[in-house]
């Protein structure tokens, strides 16, 4: 009866009944696959990546909100514009940049948490998670492979996302002015704030016409703009100056956002506004799939980063609880607006703060360097030593 | 820079900020995918509950047009009884000991696997072990149990005063076990006995409470990875990435065994019968499918031993038989296997040696020949003078029954008689001028001392 049945290995012995020596594969091999390591192998990561891409219904939602917003956003103004370029502007424009940007990272941020809780939690609901442990690879090292598999799906979408935009915005946007037009008022572009404010002391009664109460410009319903008279200068050169020095980060932010809303961002800003729209996909990920593996599921985690990235932030974000203030700067969309590249605060208008990015965050007074990025990386590593620390003690 | 203090304007506010955060039109969006999401978790719910409530799995048409070369069409691998003039019926399910004059399969006179004909595993002459002193059997007690050592001084699985509870429940408790290697070892027991927690705890899916244990002769959990490079198991029902084929599922398990043992997946797919149907998503696979995608993740590892839980879950006749033709000839090779079941008579046929587990101890485990010879004998006598026989026999004080029918005598004789017993009761009968004409030895199955021993009708007698 058994001698027909085919062998498994080609080493097995011939006699039925032969016992197996002990070890007889070699310690050595079991020694070479680092069996125990918490570091994942290759082929740990990309069978992950497997199982992870080949969840078709997860990856149309993630392709959709990741590459599929820009692409038809750009898509239709591209087409509109080719059609009938007299009705329909260019395809890219600052405006188009930032409001993309914006929901790329709110939706990056959320199908990110998605797709962490899904490669947290997956092998899990799926009852195959014992039979990775019982392979006898480290608990950790299975945890660990999830990262990089997640994040070479949602990377790769981010950044073609991304670099479509950043080519529309660039090559078939709307022409560069020479100098910002503030107000009928024409001023120097690429100032910082120091040589801001040697123009404005320079031209007082100028710098009170474009930002201290001159004629106002509004925009027509035709799109023709509409000069209307504004009141009567009524400051002094004297007064206009020291205006200026009280108020030159509120004017700054003025002249900043225009210049924003009124030419395209430089390579650099690009640059600025890609990798942080990586960091809030990254963090998005992580903390969804610490999320997913603490609690084995991952249709509850997703809820939790939806209600956390578009209800919870934004509160906390644009509220100053007084006796709370240091608690909100724990949540990490806080954190993350303030890190928000200065290009995308665009029309905001009165926001102060410093970060690395150039951002100026929301309401929130502006947290130093060292505890935003603290913050950040607290969220990251925390949640990924909870969903480890999760996944070594649960019962397979 | 305006600081907004915490109140009902600046709710308000906030909710308009969260507004401008994403656009109503984004929010509109973000609830849609919210409702997706709900329904595809309500989906997902309600596909989860169809196995639970729907059909029964359906056969497996592959598994059984593609048999396993060189198992017998019919029957059990192990030998039936020798040659009889008019064979006896096979007794029910559920079945205790014979009455008196009822006849059941006698067992091969044999008491060691290695003598059959058709068993390919080792000598397992390892006397019984008594782990349940408190609880006499009717059918007597078994061989006292002296672990001998194995010869390379290991066992396959070896636990010593393993326990497991859930907060009251004590699932595993203070089991001793000792799984010789090279065999095919039935851990036998009622629903609800411990038997997969015993299985999980062995594998380190779950941590014992205390106790000792080894696979392979290596100590787990601290060398568990070293211990599991060589085993390969099934626990509970085999359950896959549904939305992978078969193949990609055992890629997934491979990676994480590492070892080169995705060049074995071609190979363990084809010895399952799984080769033609590999690249189809599990989600289509039957039950009996799945248990043998299971039987194939397990053989990747090219394991000395397998643990398989219930392997014969959902799989039809065909399928059992086919299982249990793999079986042997994993222990052919020299693997030892594992099997916990509950169902008596599969093990009774594929294993070698088994463990009764009941309320989570191991309450017997030796040969099934020796656990059976445990029980007590019967020998049914067709003779002269049925009431004579009966009382000579019962004065000579060698039986612990006697009981008469119309054609003779039902001598039951104590637990672990031998076949001189039977001689004895012959020439007992002879001396005392009584002519025999017929002698027939009835031994007890593994159901009938299954039931015996266990609690699963009530208590154990």
């Amino acid at each position: 009866m058994t001698q027909d049945v085919p062998a498994l290995a080609p080493e097995r012995p011939a006699q039925p009944g032969a016992p197996r020596a002990p070890g007889a594969r070699g310690e050595h091999q079991l020694a070479r696959d680092r069996r125990g390591s918490w570091l994942p192998t290759w082929a740990m990561i990309t069978t992950k990546h497997l199982e992870l891409r080949k969840r078709r219904g997860l990856m149309v939602v993630v392709a959709l909100l990741t590459i599929g917003l820009p692409f038809i956003v750009l898509g239709v103004r591209l087409i509109f514009h080719a059609a009938d370029p007299k009705t329909y502007g260019p395809a890219g424009s600052p405006d188009v940049f930032v409001g993309l940007v914006n929901p790329m990272a709110s939706f990056g941020f959320i199908i990110a948490a998605t797709l962490g809780a899904a490669a947290g939690s997956t092998d899990l609901t799926d009852g195959v998670f014992r039979h990775l442990v019982i392979t006898g690879r480290s608990r950790v090292a299975l945890y660990l492979a999830r990262i990089p598999a997640g994040l070479s799906i949602l990377l790769p979408l981010v950044a073609v996302a991304f670099t479509a935009l950043s080519l529309v915005t660039s090559f078939a946007g709307t022409s560069q002015p020479a100098s910002l037009n503030e107000n009928g008022v024409s001023i120097p572009l690429h100032l910082d704030q120091t040589q801001f404010k040697s123009w404005l002391l320079a031209h007082p009664r100028r710098a009170e016409e474009a930002f201290l109460g001159g004629p106002v410009i509004i925009q027509g319903g035709n799109g023709k703009a509409v000069v209307t008279p504004g009141p009567p200068a009524r400051l002094t050169a004297t007064k206009a100056r020291s205006r200026i020095d009280r108020q030159i980060q509120q004017l700054y932010a003025a002249y900043t956002s225009a210049e924003t809303t009124s030419l395209n961002p430089a390579a650099n800003e690009m640059a600025k506004v890609g990798l942080w729209l990586v960091l809030e996909v990254v963090v998005g990920f992580m903390v969804g799939l610490g999320l997913g593996s603490l609690m084995g599921q991952r249709t509850v985690p997703t809820i939790l980063m939806i209600v956390l990235e578009i209800i919870l932030t934004p509160i906390l974000a644009s509220v100053v609880i007084p006796y709370l203030i240091n608690g909100q700067r724990l949540i990490v969309g806080v954190a993350m607006d303030q890190l928000r590249p200065a290009v995308l605060s665009g029309g905001g208008g009165g926001h102060e703060g410093h970060a690395i990015l150039g951002g100026r965050g929301l309401e929130i007074p502006p947290m130093p360097i060292w505890a935003m990025v603290s913050v950040i990386v607290g969220w990251i590593l925390g949640w990924t030593v909870i969903g480890a620390w999760r996944m070594a003690r649960r019962d397979a | 820079m305006q600081v907004t203090t915490f109140g009902p304007g600046a709710i308000l506010a906030a909710g308009a900020a969260a507004g401008r955060h994403l656009g109503p039109g984004l929010f509109l969006l973000v609830l849609l995918v919210l409702a997706a999401l709900g329904y595809g978790g309500f989906r997902l719910a309600e596909r989860r509950r169809q196995p639970r409530t729907g059909a029964p799995p359906p056969t497996d048409e592959a598994w059984r047009s593609a048999p396993v070369a060189g198992a017998p069409p019919t029957g059990p691998p192990r030998p039936g009884p020798p040659p009889s003039p008019t064979p006896p019926p096979p007794p029910s399910a559920g079945s205790r000991l014979p009455d008196a004059l009822e006849v059941t399969p006698a067992r091969p006179p044999s008491d060691q696997f290695s003598g059959q004909p058709g068993r390919t595993g080792p000598d397992l002459s390892s006397p019984t072990v008594d782990a349940r002193p408190s609880v006499a059997p009717r059918l007597g007690p078994t061989v006292p149990f002296t672990a001998p050592e194995p010869a390379d001084g290991q066992w396959a699985v070896e636990t010593h005063g393993l326990s497991k509870r859930f907060g009251a429940n004590v699932a595993v408790n203070n089991v001793e076990l000792l799984v010789p290697r090279g065999c095919a070892f039935g851990y036998l027991g009622p629903n609800g006995a411990g038997k997969t927690t015993l299985i999980r705890t062995l594998l380190g899916l779950t941590r014992a409470d205390s106790g000792t244990m080894a696979l392979l002769g290596i100590p787990v959990p601290r060398e568990r990875s070293r211990a599991l490079a060589k085993v390969g198991a099934i626990v509970d029902e085999p359950r896959f990435h549904g939305h992978l084929s078969g193949r990609d599922n055992l890629r997934v398990l491979a990676a994480a065994r590492g070892d080169g043992a995705d060049n074995r997946i071609d190979p363990a797919l084809e010895r399952v019968g799984l080769t033609e149907r590999a690249d189809d998503k599990v989600a289509a696979y039957s039950m009996g499918m799945r248990q043998r995608l299971g039987v194939g993740a397990c053989l990747l590892g090219d394991p000395e031993l397998l643990i398989l839980d219930e392997p014969m879950n959902g799989l039809d006749p065909a399928g059992m038989h086919q299982m249990r033709a793999m079986i042997r000839s994993l222990v052919g090779e020299g693997r030892t296997v594992v099997l916990s079941s509950h169902l008596l008579d599969e093990v009774e046929r594929t294993c070698d040696a088994v463990a009764i587990v009941d309320q989570g101890r191991v309450i017997r485990q030796g040969t099934i020949d020796e656990l059976v010879r445990g029980a007590n004998v019967t020998v049914n006598v067709g003779c002269s003078e049925p009431a004579r026989a009966a009382d000579l026999i019962s004065r000579a004080a060698i039986a612990t029954t006697v009981t008469r029918s119309e054609a003779g005598i039902s001598v039951t004789l104590p637990a672990g008689a031998a076949r001189e017993h039977v001689a004895e009761v012959n020439r007992r009968l002879v001396e005392g001028g009584i002519a025999v004409y017929s002698l027939q030895e009835v031994r007890a199955s593994l159901e009938d001392w299954f039931l015996s021993v266990t609690s699963r009708f009530g208590d154990p007698r």
